[in-house]
């Protein structure tokens, strides 16, 4: 750490940083979701009450309150209900324009009754249609984290 | 007194352990919540009409995490409000459950409080609440090389050992004393379910034999750092009486706030140069007291919980509060006077110095003493509890909660 | 429920990076709101503030907040949301009859600290966050792309409020400057940087430094301090679940929901006549008009109406200028100043009856919205 007063300024600056790691358990559900990442499967869950089908799976089903603790394996193709294209990245330190579109898209699995952000790709941003089919695509390296969803693809290209 | 009477008819909790790795945060708290529910008798989730929450924030590194927790918490499709301040959190969450029932605005309030320090880094978290003033340091001469020692006194265990340091010149307590109050913790803690460090064998010489970690206070008397959370429903006294077997009605409520201690405002001083006078603590208690009609806490008051990380802090809260004459808290300790079947016993969940999930803890004070009072805490004393309080602190020992309840609403004291 | 007025307040003048410690634009507001209902410190019995320690970069950050906030030996707490929330903790505080008098107050300053990243530490940490695609900018965008194509709407239309947002700001004096364009045209929001499709960069706010203060009062003490006293007439809450995909974001369900409960409350059956006028949180442009339709002002998909009537965030909204934590206190104080015929510049005539609102979340989850009134 380095300290840094601009008396000039009559502010004072407190350059550095203060390492503070966070390590989120993942809990009971989206352990078994990592899991299934691992071997390329979606596994989501059921509500105990009405049914639905959570992807990323949550153990608990807010309109019910009820367990939502069953799982249940579904396919590697949804739709693709919003999305959005954005050059800006922005991490849990800095806002950056990257000068590149990145294609943002709420999927949803089909059989599925959530959906999750997650990017889009091989396509250019005008062939973009909500509703269209979209596919995996597995990451190179499997590690067993979201980051292993490279991304969706649209069935049979554009 | 308040315009309607809130009562508590339920306190959930999980389990604590120094980590909850098979759960995720949400699944922690969805825990107490459904231990809190499933006691509740009648109600249901569908019942609830507003739910506060509260943690200490930059503990997880999660901001507001209650947005995506929301399912897991049954807010969804209610209102939710967030409250925090510090270790405090617990207590003022509890707090502003009383008012959003004492309101006439809600009537079923769901309050949850939750920590899993496993995930974050609880001692750069308490750094920084003296390291964003720290940049002041280089201009009262202060060598940039010895700023980690300054952040060890911001932190807990430092202010901890300056209060303890003036409570024992102030009391004549002495090491012993100290370790007397750990040892009756985390033997109540070993009778208690939901409790962190439960020993209930451990003595006063086991506590006396472990190292210094910052003079006076040794390792076997610091906190543990738990995870944990605490759930407690409200309502108000009609409809309490329809539910509950035993309604404990919440007859008054103290916050009141004082200057930050030990590091003050841009470093400006310390506002508080005795941190163990606590005259917020105190005026809490006496705020909390003319509400319920209470004018000799000593006599009054059956059951105590109050927050104390440090076993110092037991002695001086229970005098601060008025459970006892100023500087006379240890010689209790030593009669028995506070043990499980003593005349005030205090802290018999096992208190704070057993199990700290910290934004819970505040809660879990005014929460098992509501148990005690119903009768149903995991380690009950024999006698019968009509009055209890909890209090919590928190900030830089400047914020306060201060909880009275009894098992008859107030207007009906005699 | 029980009359409470707003009997003070004060806003300090917001501004990109206004050179202040926080402590200072803090006493500057909570001093301000004290002398403009013409109280000391001692009268106060209560008080809450509204901050976040991830906008503060600092744990427990209330906790330094307490002289110059007011609160010392006051019986106080801190909500973690928005001003708005924060209000709502006041207004039960003294509706429980146990307090007379409540400071509330919002302050942040986003000169310090790096808005859009802090919003990351919202999202859900399991997945969200590894994935680290969902932020403001591109929550924004999808609700947007949502609402234009629920209605067969344009992103002209939407570009059309930012012009009316910004010109209404050059009319507010106490606007932050970057922000009051009297000559923006609907080209120039459409031809701004692309935030993410189609959310472009003139329909989003521009973060400030600021506080906000205000007093709640009940009825007898209101009716002793103020002759201009405005009533907390009802108030609605509510907060819906975090995951976009299981909501419909052309609308919002949350506002809907709070503000039908607040008009039970306050007694209004047709709020697209009796609201004079509408101070909305909303976080982009289009959510103005999203949040508008929820609340019962204009049919869905015709909020843009609205713009017509004036009646929409005459201060500008949120687009005059975003200070995190204080807005929705922002937006009470100004539909406060309209009620109380104060609104210098952009004063709506005759003005009696509005409402204003504050939320926290992505695409606006949890709102929190009041009806205020002036007279007896
Ligand atoms: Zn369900």
């Amino acid at each position: 750490m380095t300290l840094n007063i601009d008396e000039e300024q009559d502010v004072s600056v407190t350059k550095g940083m203060i390492r503070a790691e966070f390590n989120f358990w993942v809990g009971i559900v989206m352990d078994k979701f990592y899991d299934g990442l691992q071997e390329k499967k979606f596994i989501g869950t059921k509500c105990s009450k009405c049914g639905k089908v959570f992807l990323p799976p949550r153990n608990r089903c807010g309109d019910c309150f009820a367990k939502a603790e069953d799982f249940i394996d579904l396919p590697e193709t949804g739709i693709l209900k919003n999305f959005t294209v954005t050059t800006y990245k922005i991490s849990e330190r800095k806002t950056r324009n990257v000068k590149k579109d990145q294609i943002v898209g709420l999927v949803q699995i089909d059989g599925a009754d959530s959906a999750m952000v997650v990017p889009v790709i091989n396509i250019n941003p005008e062939d973009l249609k909500i509703g269209m089919k979209l596919k995996v695509v597995w990451a190179k390296n499997i590690k067993g984290d979201p980051n292993d969803i490279a991304g969706f693809e649209p069935i049979g290209g554009v | 007194m308040a315009n309607v009477q809130p009562a508590v008819i339920s306190a959930g909790f999980c389990e604590h352990a120094s980590k909850r790795s098979d759960v995720n945060m949400a699944e922690l708290v969805n825990e107490a919540v459904e231990d809190c529910l499933n006691k509740a008798g009648s109600v249901e989730w569908k019942d609830i009409d507003y739910v506060i929450n509260g943690n200490m924030p930059a503990f997880e590194g999660a901001n507001m995490p209650e947005l995506w927790m929301t399912d897991h918490m049954a807010a969804k499709n209610k209102p939710l409000l967030r409250v925090t301040t510090g270790g405090t959190t617990g207590g003022s969450v509890f707090v502003s459950g009383y008012y959003a029932v004492a309101s006439g605005l809600y009537d079923m309030v769901l309050a949850v409080a939750f920590e899993q320090q496993s995930c974050g880094n609880t001692t750069v978290g308490l750094a920084s609440v003296a390291l964003g003033e720290l940049s002041i340091y280089p201009s009262l001469g202060y060598e940039a090389t010895r700023l980690r020692r300054n952040m060890g006194a911001g932190a807990a265990i430092g202010v901890a050992s300056y209060q303890a340091m003036n409570y024992m010149r102030r009391s004549k307590a002495t090491e012993e004393d100290l370790a007397r109050v750990v040892v009756q913790n985390r033997r109540n803690a070993a009778k208690n379910w939901w409790t962190h460090l439960k020993m209930p064998t451990i003595t006063i010489e086991d506590v006396l034999d472990t190292p210094y970690i910052s003079y006076p206070l040794r390792f076997g008397m610091v906190c543990p750092a738990s995870d944990g959370a605490c759930a407690v429903l409200f309502t108000t006294e009609e409809k309490a009486k329809q539910i509950a077997d035993v309604p404990v009605y919440i007859n008054g409520v103290g916050s009141y706030a004082n200057e930050p201690a030990i590091i003050g405002v841009d470093c400006g001083g310390a506002g508080q140069t005795d941190p163990c006078e606590q005259l917020g603590a105190v005026k809490s208690a006496e705020l909390a007291y003319s509400q319920a009609g209470i004018s000799f806490p000593n006599k009054e008051i059956d059951y105590a919980e109050v927050y104390s990380p440090f076993p110092n802090q037991e002695l001086q809260w229970v005098e601060r509060v008025g459970l006892f004459e100023p500087n006379s808290a240890p010689e209790a300790y030593l009669n028995g006077v506070t043990a499980l079947n003593g005349e005030m016993p205090v802290n018999c969940s096992g208190g704070v110095n057993s199990t700290n999930a910290i934004g819970a803890s505040a809660m879990e004070r005014p929460a098992e003493s509501a148990l005690q009072i119903m009768g149903k805490a995991g380690n009950q004393v024999p006698k019968t509890v009509h009055t209890a309080l909890g209090h919590g602190w928190g900030g830089a020992i400047n914020l306060i909660s201060h909880v009275v309840m009894a098992d008859e609403p107030q207007r009906k004291f005699k | 429920m029980d009359k409470v007025a707003i009997v003070g307040f004060y806003q300090v003048k917001p501004g990109l990076d206004l050179m202040m410690s926080p402590y200072e634009m803090l006493f500057e507001a909570t001093r301000g709101a004290l002398d403009h209902a013409g109280l000391k410190r001692d009268d106060l019995s209560t008080v809450i503030g509204c901050n976040n320690d991830y906008y503060d970069g600092k744990t427990i950050s209330n906790c330094f907040k307490v002289e110059a906030g007011g609160a010392y030996m006051k019986d106080e707490s801190k909500v973690e949301m928005d001003g708005a929330h924060a209000v709502m903790y006041g207004l039960m505080r003294i509706l429980s009859g146990n307090h007379k008098l409540a400071m509330v107050y919002g302050i942040s300053a986003p000169s310090c600290f790096p808005y859009e990243s802090v919003r990351i530490l919202e999202t859900d940490p399991t997945f969200d966050r590894p994935i680290n695609l969902l932020n403001g900018y591109t929550a924004g965008g999808m609700q947007m792309r949502a609402y234009l194509n629920a209605f067969g709407l344009s992103e002209e239309d939407i570009a059309k409020v930012a012009v009316y947002n910004l010109k209404n700001a050059a009319k507010n004096p106490l606007a932050i400057p970057e922000a009051q364009k009297t000559n923006i045209t609907v080209d120039e929001v459409l031809n701004s940087e692309m935030l993410s499709a189609p959310l472009k960069k003139l329909m989003y706010p521009i973060l400030c430094d600021g506080v906000t203060a205000l007093i709640l009062a009940p009825e007898r003490q209101a009716r002793k301090i103020t002759d201009k006293p405005v009533w907390i007439t009802g108030v609605g809450h509510f907060n819906d679940t975090y995951y976009l995909g299981d909501r419909d974001l052309s609308s919002c369900s949350s506002m809907e929901k709070a503000a039908e409960k607040a008009y039970k409350i306050a007694g209004i059956n047709n709020p697209k006549s009796e609201i004079n006028v509408a101070e909305l949180f909303g976080h982009t442009a289009c959510e103005d008009l999203i949040l508008a339709e929820a609340a019962g002002l204009a049919d869905k998909g015709k909020g843009l109406s609205l713009i017509d009537t004036g009646k929409l965030n005459p201060s500008g909204g949120t687009m005059a200028g975003y200070t995190p934590a204080a807005n929705g206190l922002t937006r009470i104080v100004e539909a406060v100043k309209q009620i109380r015929g104060e609104a210098e510049g952009h004063q709506i005539s005759g003005a009696n009856k509005a409402i204003a609102s504050g939320q926290v979340g992505f695409c606006a989850q949890n709102n929190i919205v009041y009806v205020l009134e002036g007279g007896e």
